[in-house]
């Protein structure tokens, strides 16, 4: 991965959508909440809408996963949506530098912060399989997301220019800017306690995000992370989801230390496993 | 052919995104996806809690004997927006949930499938894996 992906404008540019090259087999008369036929519906042609200054207008709920909106295995969820035109950027291995590759192995799933109801960094809280809402302003994006209750205020400005006074923190410090129709929001000031996404994936201090929201239509925004840290990343590393607009759904409360017994059962699972080894 | 990869390319993009089954937690670890059992028994207790909920079955065996079990699931938010609400869980009533066991040794699972007596099905908790 080289440096450009870091470049909002030049990754923009690279990003790769692929046309939904796909014969309407279903027409919109067809759609039931809950059947197949809301499967095969063609991509929804209405666009992205737009604010008074001209602005693609993001404001409302987003989801980028999980059983509520993708449904079960082999099965569709209640308010199914039409197929998004776009896929997230592949998967790719995170980059890892040898001491952070060592390092993260020792790692087991209980020292994975959000177990623990710590906020889970950006990118990750993106993936969370629960909606988040994004509120718009001219100077202002907000993002309220209902997992760990966590909100990020992103104002917008067009350097890109962070307070001088930052502390670490969990979340990080975002500012944001439009290019074109994709806003675009460079994300630093993480401390070094949350996890990229997936067992052990550590980082430092010196994390920086790129982030980047494309509107695709009225129910699809692509969206692309392109992750550095020279602490403990070897090259940036890139990851994605595309955020669907979910029907029928606001975000609500979710207060996670509220009854979080799984970590004591994973504990005594470990344990009865130590000794079954040892026998 | 072009059908079959319009089919393929529509399947491609309903695979979820790289989202977590459980938000908070490894499923895994907890809970043994081999171990699928099902449970017939009466609601005892409903803890309608964040990160998961949890309810309470007692369950008879063949000499009479009571166990009550402890069955997680997912979230809130989550239950209400894929069809399974508080009010469908009522203590008292007798219900055939399948779910995974837990790897602690405890009668705990993880809750799939809750069948209730008027014959309705609905996930309670995700696909061992």
């Amino acid at each position: 991965m080289k440096r450009w992906l870091l470049n909002p404008i030049l990754s923009g540019a690279a990003m790769t959508l692929l046309g939904a090259a796909l014969s309407p087999t279903a027409s919109a008369q067809d759609y039931q909440p809950g059947t197949a036929a809301a499967n095969k519906l063609p991509p929804n042609p209405k666009p992205m809408p737009r604010t008074a200054d001209g602005k693609p207008d993001l404001s409302g709920t987003w989801q980028a996963g999980g059983v509520s909106i993708n449904g079960e295995p082999g099965a569709p969820p209640l308010h199914p949506l039409p197929p998004a035109p776009v896929r997230p950027p592949a998967r790719q291995p995170i980059p890892y530098q040898d001491w952070a590759d060592a390092k993260r192995k020792t790692f087991t799933v209980l020292d994975d912060p959000t177990s623990k109801c710590f906020l889970p960094g950006v990118p990750r809280i993106v993936g969370m399989p629960m909606p988040m809402e994004i509120v718009q302003t001219p100077g202002e994006v907000v993002i309220l997301y209902e997992s760990f209750r966590a909100w990020r205020r992103i104002p917008l400005n067009a350097k890109l220019q962070h307070p001088d006074d930052l502390t670490p923190t969990w979340m990080g410090d975002s500012v944001g800017r439009w290019e074109g129709d994709t806003l675009v929001v460079d994300v630093t000031g993480f401390n070094d306690k949350t996890w990229l996404g997936g067992m052990g994936t550590i980082h430092t201090e010196k994390l920086h995000v790129v982030e980047r929201y494309k509107p695709i239509n009225y129910d699809s925004i692509l969206y692309e992370a392109a992750v550095e840290d020279p602490g403990a990343l070897t090259k940036p590393w890139v990851t994605g989801s595309v955020l669907r607009r979910p029907i029928d759904v606001r975000v609500e409360e979710y207060e996670c230390i509220e009854n979080n017994p799984d970590n004591e059962h994973i504990q005594r699972a470990m344990e009865l496993e130590k000794q079954k080894a040892k026998k | 052919m072009r059908r079959m990869f319009a089919a393929a390319f529509v399947a491609c993009l309903w695979l979820p995104a790289a989202a977590p089954v459980w938000a908070h937690h490894s499923f895994a670890a907890e809970y043994d996806s081999k171990q699928l059992i099902t449970l017939k028994g009466v609601i005892t207790k409903v803890e309608w809690t964040n990160p998961h909920i949890y309810f309470y079955i007692d369950v008879k065996d063949a000499n009479g004997e009571v166990t009550n079990w402890a069955l997680e699931g997912y979230p809130p938010n989550t239950l209400k927006r894929t069809g399974l609400t508080r009010d469908n869980l009522k203590i008292g009533d007798e219900v055939t949930v399948t779910g995974y066991k837990a790897k602690d040794g405890t009668n705990t699972a993880a809750g799939r499938e809750v069948t209730f007596s008027d014959g309705t099905k609905k996930f309670a908790g995700p696909i061992g894996q």
